[in-house]
């Protein structure tokens, strides 16, 4: 020890009446940083309730929870995240992977309680002091986990596709489509949307893990129709999807199609399964539309003899009569009715109702019998010049075209509608046009405007891109006829407004903007109805009727304890809620048929 | 920036190099390489203060990269050098005899990489996971969701919804799928 060691403690000394480098107190105030991480605040009304933020928690502090006040509703499950912050590391994956951005934190981190039950709440229900803080964590802009755009969908171009009916949309490949599927989040909001309720994140997960055949079957599961709905699904899980909040939704759609693509037509119906051993009850289904084969299907795999009898030559109904081929070939169609022909599901086709086989027999010689015929009867405008042979029904044309038949195709004409079907004869004409006469001339006329359009963005948007002209807000007046006979365009009015005060259809029109439309054949593609003159008088005056359509149940049962309607007829067109419509009506007569065995 | 890693350039190989702002760069170097390299920045570049030493887990190509930071007092700079070792033979030369506060930063990459570095102080003994017995948690395959259920309970009374099954209860409970 040396002297220095002695003294050098007293040293201290020196700075005892020197200013204090630390700051005097304790604080009072202790604000976090600008970007602190404390405790959560959540927008309850923009929060959809995906549970995305409990799903990324890896401390597993969050609890998906009903809460007073919030409904659930179709994209919105009406559960908000109840927070444990006895688990909470503050990391804040969850306010980075919200789908919604509702999800923030504020930047109030100190919070005493005794109960350490109150420290496990529902941020945005259960009122904090921090509730409004401005700072705190967010999420940064253009800060995302799961990227916010579509992989695009490879499409033929409009100078390609114009002369021929080959199909439009390319498809994913596996790549891609496993690229669109890691976007999905599997928060199944999309589920409750889905008419047929299919098990979307399930079969999206099936193309991460590239197993195709576990999602083949999953698709067939609730959806005998899923070649079918991968191409022309009016597709309104997507519109619920949880991503649409900050970007692009998924394809769901094509994603189903990849699904279908990518497994091999052959293993089908071993993937899907043989039906169940017999039971002794027939049924008979009239209709092999998306309604009657769903449920003839379903109805087969549970052990029922089910004779299906079709009008037509082809089974399919509007998929095959009303959709164009550039939208859903044939083949793809062929395949799915293949699978449900491979359940036992005996098709009679070109049978229609009427002289040889008739309801009355039906209702002898089956257990129970559903009608799905479908609307396949056009309407009329009823104008002036409408009773002329050169004005057709889009169905009529779309049916004959699918039938190949000849068709009488004018270098010029004219569509009075603006729904889908008025695009797709517009569209399957203009093909023809430039195979027969080099060029097309189609002209539409809708009554609706733009903003209020009835057929699909994309059809419109591929409608003008074939070169077809569309106009909107007009409304139809007069076929035009010259003083030999020929048809020579429409004319129409300006539309002021197409309901009237109580949204009753009471179209009105400025009459002093006129125009002439010019074609030599005029089409009407304004909607349709249901032949059901099959049914005969005699069921027809038994039968209850609701405005034109048979009156029916939740489980699509008419007054008649044997018969069933289901599909279009009694729901109006959509193929994937015909599909749905196809499953109750199975379950509810499995039931009957059931019961008729135990009484 | 630039006459830093111009001038190691001329000494050394080196990898990929990142300017990031006026006052701090990243420098990729070999491994063999990088106590040559580190050493020299600090006896004859000035940066005498190590800031920091850590490490990322590159899953995907078999890799953690080192990241050392060290810090030049007079000039008021940084720079970053990057390793990359191989992910299963996580072994590096330690630094601890050039700052001996690196032991410590090489015991927690140890305790949570499962990095090693051979002879440097207290290197196997626990830093701040008493009792760990999985494998080391900021390896990116460590199952943090796995570990925190396996490990430790909920508050009694907690309950959760799944989304899809309370909308299918709430909204269509009597149908099929």
């Amino acid at each position: 020890m040396t002297v220095q060691d002695v003294l050098s403690p007293f040293t201290a000394w020196k700075n005892l009446f020197r200013d204090p480098v630390t700051v005097r107190d304790p604080l009072t105030e202790r604000p976090g940083a600008a970007r602190y991480r404390g405790f959560h605040k959540n927008d309850v009304a923009e929060c959809i309730g995906c549970g995305t933020c409990e799903a990324i928690c890896q401390n597993a502090a969050i609890d998906m929870v009903p809460v007073d006040g919030i409904e659930t509703k179709e994209g919105d499950s009406g559960l908000r995240p109840q927070i444990d912050y006895g688990r909470c590391c503050w990391c804040a994956l969850c306010v980075d992977v919200c789908m919604t951005g509702s999800l923030t934190m504020s930047n109030e981190y100190t919070w005493i309680d005794s109960d350490p039950d109150a420290f496990r709440f529902v941020p945005g229900v259960d009122h904090k002091s921090w509730d409004d803080a401005e700072l705190g964590y967010h999420r940064p802009d253009g800060h995302r986990l799961t990227p916010p755009e579509r992989i695009v969908m490879r499409e033929m171009d409009p100078e390609r596709r114009i002369g021929n009916f080959e199909e439009i949309v390319d498809g994913y490949s596996v790549e891609e489509a496993r690229a669109e599927a890691e976007r999905c989040v599997a928060c199944g909001l999309c589920v409750a949307t889905c008419p047929a309720h299919m098990s979307i994140p399930d079969y999206i997960a099936t193309i991460r893990e590239g197993d195709y055949e576990a999602g083949l079957k999953l698709l067939y599961e609730t959806n005998p129709f899923s070649q079918v709905c991968g191409r022309v699904c009016t597709h309104k899980c997507e519109t619920v999807c949880a991503v649409h909040h900050e970007g692009d939704p998924i394809a769901i759609r094509w994603l189903k199609r990849h699904i279908t693509d990518q497994v091999d037509r052959d293993r089908y119906v071993d993937i899907i399964g043989r039906p169940a051993g017999e039971t002794g009850h027939k049924v008979a289904v009239v209709g092999a539309g998306p309604a009657g084969l769903t449920a003839a299907f379903d109805l087969a795999r549970m052990g029922h003899a089910v004779t299906v009898f079709e009008a037509r030559k082809h089974a399919g109904g509007m998929t095959r009569y009303g959709i164009p081929e550039y939208r859903l070939p044939y083949d793809a169609l062929d395949a799915d009715v293949d699978v449900i022909r491979a359940m036992g599901v005996d098709i009679k086709c070109d049978t229609p109702i009427g002289d040889k086989v008739t309801m009355t027999g039906l209702e002898k010689d089956f257990d129970t019998v559903l009608v799905a015929i479908g609307l396949h009867l056009g309407r009329s405008t009823r104008i002036p010049g409408s009773d002329h042979p050169k004005v057709a029904k889009a169905v009529d044309l779309l049916r004959a075209i699918t039938d190949g038949e000849t068709i009488d195709v004018p270098k010029t004409a004219v569509v009075i509608g603006g729904g889908n079907v008025a695009m797709d004869i517009a569209r399957s004409l203009a093909r023809l046009q430039k195979q027969i006469h080099g060029e097309v001339g189609m002209t539409v006329t809708a009554l609706e405007d733009f903003s209020h359009f009835l057929a699909d963005p994309e059809e419109v948007k591929e409608s003008f891109e074939e070169g077809i002209e569309i106009f909107d807000a007009r409304g139809p007046r007069e076929v035009l006829v010259d003083e030999v006979g020929n048809v020579t365009g429409l004319k129409t009015w300006k539309v002021v407004s197409i309901f009237d005060d109580k949204g009753r259809f009471a179209p009105t029109y400025d009459e002093g903007d006129e125009r002439i439309h010019v074609g030599t054949m005029v089409i009407e593609a304004i909607g349709q109805a249901a032949d059901v003159a099959l049914l005969g008088e005699a069921l027809t005056e038994k039968l209850e009727w609701n405005r034109g359509r048979i009156t029916v149940d939740a489980d699509g049962r008419t007054s008649e304890p044997w018969l069933w309607a289901a599909g279009d007829c009694v729901n109006g067109p959509d193929v994937v809620h015909a599909v749905a419509d196809g499953h109750r009506v199975a379950a509810s007569m499995d039931a009957v048929l059931k019961a008729k065995e135990l009484s | 920036m630039k006459d830093l890693t111009d001038r190691l350039g001329t000494l050394f190989s080196l990898g990929d190099i990142t300017e990031k702002r006026d006052d701090l760069a990243f420098v990729s170097v070999a491994p063999d390489l990088l106590r040559a390299v580190i050493t020299h920045l600090r006896d004859v570049e000035g940066f005498t203060h190590l800031v920091l030493l850590t490490a990322v887990d590159w899953i995907e190509g078999g890799q953690f990269q080192l990241t050392y930071l060290v810090h030049n007092r007079t000039r008021a700079r940084d720079i970053g050098l990057r390793v990359f070792i191989d992910r299963e033979e996580a072994t590096m030369a330690g630094i601890h005899d050039l700052w001996p506060t690196a032991a410590t930063y090489q015991r927690e990459l140890k305790e949570m990489f499962g990095i090693d570095f051979p002879g440097s102080p207290r290197i196997d003994e626990e830093f701040i996971l008493e009792g760990w017995t999985d494998i080391p948690p900021y390896r990116r395959d460590f199952d943090t969701k796995k570990y925190a259920e396996e490990t430790y309970f909920h508050r009694p009374g907690r309950e959760t919804f799944d989304p899809a099954t309370h909308m299918k209860d709430k909204l269509y409970p009597g149908e099929a799928s």
